[in-house]
């Protein structure tokens, strides 16, 4: 593990020591260079494996995929952020590096901790990167707005996470991941089970976010600005799934009752929120919508815990870590140009900038989850798992999956397809590396489709 | 005891998410940092596109409109200086077709603009009509255009001298050899309560407006607030050639499309007032003599107002709204006294003086967007009748919303004549 957190800890000087003429350009292969090392955690490997045993930190079948996204991302995020920074002064952008570093820190630790205490630890620690880079390089003034309740509603729902941890190292005496899976469950007294599996899920289940705590995602979505969206939306969400998934083998007994509402609430989110998708004006609010959507799915397969779900779960996560980055991506190109993210006014682009169109059109057919993309098999694992759960759970998942192709079509002939307005006559072409960001983001899912035992956990 | 839970009720008001709390103490009747569409001019030609933008959007909120206006009290608007009249003889087909639309939108004004639990808007439209007499060299002219103007379905209809005479038994038609008169959607109407009406209107359905200069600079303070926006719609009326050299419209080489500027002009216009005790009654409509001077009635006290265009030497200085009294005993009473011969004695009461935004190039509205600065759209120099025309908002709506005309297609407006060099003449001209 050493050999990627310690560099990303080192890009700190990289950033600060560079010659300004070539900052950008240093910061950004250094990560792809421990990028490419970290695609050597992606092995198929059994359930039970844990690779690169510390005695704090350690990876196994779950978190390795998850691990090598973050790596992946932060390349993308600075090719993203690139041009708009391009106006601020050199010390604000490289302060704008120093907290994507930061942030990528934490977020390493998160996912390559053993100890629950250590994940805690971490899982809070990546809201204050965050919460600088929307507040202070967001766009308008609702900014302010949108990374208090970003802050608030995470903070709230994991105060009790902190109690429940403390709690279970009493009764346990440990926090190890690694042991807590084997230990056997603890006959408390119903009472205690409720409040404990309350106080560990609460937490998670903001930050996936489930339908009815999900309020804080389109403001921050929309207000961060394109780097901040793009680790958000890939990421962080992630974040709040990887803890379901390690947290709730604790908590067996209670889970078969507890779970039920929060199963229910994400499926009529998954509904609910394509819909609302349907009805979105703001291109990037449309995008996150469509996020809080692909993550009910996901939600609600970590809470049954089948060994389909889970893998569904995981392959679902990193698919849609890339495609919403890469949509997020594309509406920022659009923004960049005019200033402007209403859909009516950013129509017909492929007249004018016909290559783009093309990922446009890529992107939004993995959204959807076409065949044979990983998308698909993702969900497909899920709706089948969700299936064998319980039948009439067919009947959201799969209007939830019509109701993704629609929104996904809308988003894609409204910007494509619509009436041209004369006011966008004369943007810029793209350039390179927009396509470049764009290849990087599909590459992998090309990659994936052909050998997805990479990233195919657990049941291979 | 209860003033301070009433202090704590607001406070626990202002603490819920719906509020408009924030913790920075902002400055008041700033604009918005981030607009989709900025109109620079709160005249009825901005308010009206502000009005129609909200109309036309498909759903509600997708557009965040904010008018800037530097004068919120109109003393030197064209607006509310106007004289307020509404025709249709126009020998252009699109100008008899927009003012059509304006005189149908007034008639049901209270339909279109009523906010709910507002008083009604009184807009005063009196429909008396416009007489336009023609002397020999004009006549051939003249009778083209009622022909022009019935094709498109306006009632206006030709008078002989003698029919004139029996209509009108105070008209001297010395000199006259054919009068055109409108009867239906011609008049006048008060435009203060049309620019309030679309105002309160636009401003219920959400536009968002403030008071200050592009760059939006808020008058009495020193404060610049850059507004972020897609899309800048020119509705500045006279001074919209300045507002277009800001974005760089006209500046440049002369030979090239850069250089070419918007040629919209602030000229001076004089309005008279006077009383007459014997002049012309009730079925008086607004006059337009061979000379080109012009009179209607004013109420019904026997006041009566009206002017003259000035001649390329007679122009007046604009630099102020001083009124040029000489003017009136030299160019405009002989003219009328010799139309309307109880003219002889009145007395001039009040005068006042306006912009026109004159489009020194061919006196017709621009519209439409500029080839180089793809997000700036022109709703300027129409030239004395911007305010019949204030259903050029829609058109302007349309060709943002939707990126064609709809309605009415007002093509040949667009910038590109200026570039081309091919003027499109009116050709009768107030």
């Amino acid at each position: 593990m050493l050999k990627i957190i310690i560099p990303t800890i080192f890009l700190l000087p990289v950033i600060l020591l560079s010659n300004p003429k070539s900052t950008w350009m240093n910061f950004f292969i250094n990560n792809l260079l421990i990028s490419a090392t970290s695609l050597t955690i992606l092995k198929p490997q059994i359930n039970t494996e844990w690779k690169f045993s510390s005695p704090y930190t350690g990876l196994d079948h779950i978190s390795s995929p998850l691990l090598v996204l973050t790596t992946w991302l932060l390349p993308l995020m600075t090719l993203a952020s690139q041009n708009s920074l391009k106006k601020e002064p050199y010390e604000r952008k490289q302060l704008f590096l120093i907290t994507l570093t930061l942030l990528q820190t934490f977020l390493l630790g998160a996912f390559c901790a053993t100890d629950l205490a250590l994940f805690y630890i971490m899982f809070e620690a990546t809201l204050i990167p965050t919460l600088i880079i929307i507040t202070r390089w967001g766009n308008q003034p609702e900014r302010l707005n949108a990374g208090m309740y970003f802050l608030f509603y995470t903070l709230t729902a994991s105060l009790p996470l902190l109690i429940a941890l403390l709690t279970l190292y009493n009764l346990n005496n440990t926090l190890l991941i690694t042991i807590l899976h084997f230990l056997p469950q603890n006959t408390n007294p119903p009472s205690t089970s409720f409040f404990l599996w309350g106080a560990c899920m609460m937490a998670f289940l903001v930050k996936m976010p489930l339908y009815g705590l999900h309020l804080w995602l389109p403001k921050a979505h929309v207000e961060a600005p394109i780097a901040g969206s793009m680790v958000l939306a890939a990421i962080l969400l992630k974040l709040g799934g990887y803890g379901i998934i390690r947290t709730i083998t604790m908590l067996t007994p209670m889970t078969k009752t507890m779970s039920i509402p929060f199963i229910t609430l994400s499926l009529w989110g998954v509904v609910m929120t394509s819909l609302i998708c349907l009805r979105q004006t703001d291109l990037k609010s449309l995008i996150a919508y469509s996020s809080v959507s692909h993550m009910g799915l996901v939600t609600a397969a970590s809470l049954i815990h089948t060994e389909w779900s889970l893998t569904g779960a995981i392959i679902l996560m990193v698919a849609h870590g890339l495609v919403s980055s890469a949509l997020f991506c594309l509406s920022n190109f659009n923004y960049e140009r005019i200033n402007n993210r209403t859909l009516l006014l950013v129509r017909s682009m492929q007249l004018i900038m016909p290559l783009l169109s093309t990922w446009w059109l890529l992107f939004n057919l993995l959204n959807m989850a076409l065949p044979p993309t990983i998308n698909l098999m993702g969900e497909l694992l899920i709706i089948t798992a969700m299936f064998n759960w319980s039948p009439p759970t067919i009947l959201i998942t799969g209007a939830g999956v019509v109701l993704t192709a629609c929104y996904s079509l809308h988003m894609f002939l409204t910007t494509q397809h619509s009436k041209f307005s004369n006011h966008l006559a004369s943007m810029q072409m793209t350039n390179t590396r927009e396509h470049l960001l764009m290849s990087l983001h599909m590459i992998p899912m090309v990659l994936l489709m052909f050998k997805p035992e990479l990233v195919w956990s657990g049941t291979y | 005891m209860n003033k301070n839970f009433e202090k704590f009720y607001k406070k626990l008001k202002e603490a819920l998410p719906s509020s408009d709390w924030s913790h920075i103490p902002l400055t008041k009747g700033l604009p918005p940092e981030r607009a989709d569409v900025v109109i620079v001019g709160g005249g009825v030609i901005g308010w009206s596109i502000a009005y129609w933008l909200k109309m036309k959007e498909p759903r509600k909120e997708t557009l965040r409109v904010l008018v800037v206006e530097r004068d919120l009290t109109y003393s030197r608007a064209s607006t509310t200086l106007s004289v307020g009249g509404i025709r249709q003889q126009f020998s252009m087909p699109e100008n008899i077709q927009m003012t059509q639309f304006s005189a149908k939108f007034l008639r049901n004004i209270n339909v279109h603009l009523g906010v709910l639990n507002e008083p009604p808007i009184d807009i005063q439209f009196n429909p008396s009509g416009y007489l336009f007499l023609a002397s020999e060299d004009g006549a051939a002219v003249l009778e083209d255009n009622v022909r022009i103007q019935r094709t498109e379905g306006a009632n206006t209809y030709l008078l002989s001298p003698t029919e004139l005479k029996k209509k009108y038994s105070w008209l001297n038609t010395d000199g006259v050899a054919l009068a055109s008169y409108g009867p239906e959607n011609e008049g006048w109407f008060d435009p203060w309560s049309l620019l309030n009406g679309f105002r309160r209107k636009a401003i219920s359905m959400g536009v968002y407006h403030c008071c200050g200069e592009v760059v939006v600079q808020m008058p009495h303070s020193a404060e610049i607030q850059p507004v972020e926006c897609a899309i800048v719609v020119n509705a500045a009326g006279p001074w919209s050639g300045k507002v277009a050299e800001m974005a760089g419209i006209g500046t440049g080489p002369p030979d090239t499309i850069q250089g070419i500027k918007l040629p919209v002009e602030p000229k001076k216009r004089y309005v008279y007032v006077w009383h007459c005790p014997d002049g012309p009654g009730l079925e008086c409509p607004m006059l337009i003599d061979t000379t080109g001077a012009y009179f209607r009635r004013e109420g019904c006290g026997g006041n009566y107002l009206g002017g003259i265009s000035p001649t390329e030497e007679e122009e007046p200085d604009i630099s102020d709204l001083e009124v040029d009294h000489n003017f009136f005993k030299e160019s405009v009473w002989p003219k009328l006294a010799h139309r309307v011969p109880t003219f002889e004695c009145l007395k001039e009461k009040s005068s006042w003086a306006g912009y026109y935004d004159y489009n020194t190039f061919d006196q017709n509205a621009v519209l439409g967007i500029h080839p180089l600065v793809t997000n700036m759209y022109f709703a300027t120099g129409f030239s004395g009748h911007g305010l019949q025309q204030s259903s050029s908002g829609p058109a302007i709506a349309e060709l943002i919303v939707k990126g064609k005309y709809d309605a009415i297609d007002l093509q040949k407006f667009s910038f590109d004549r200026i570039v081309r060099g091919e003027p499109i003449l009116e050709r009768n001209i107030i």
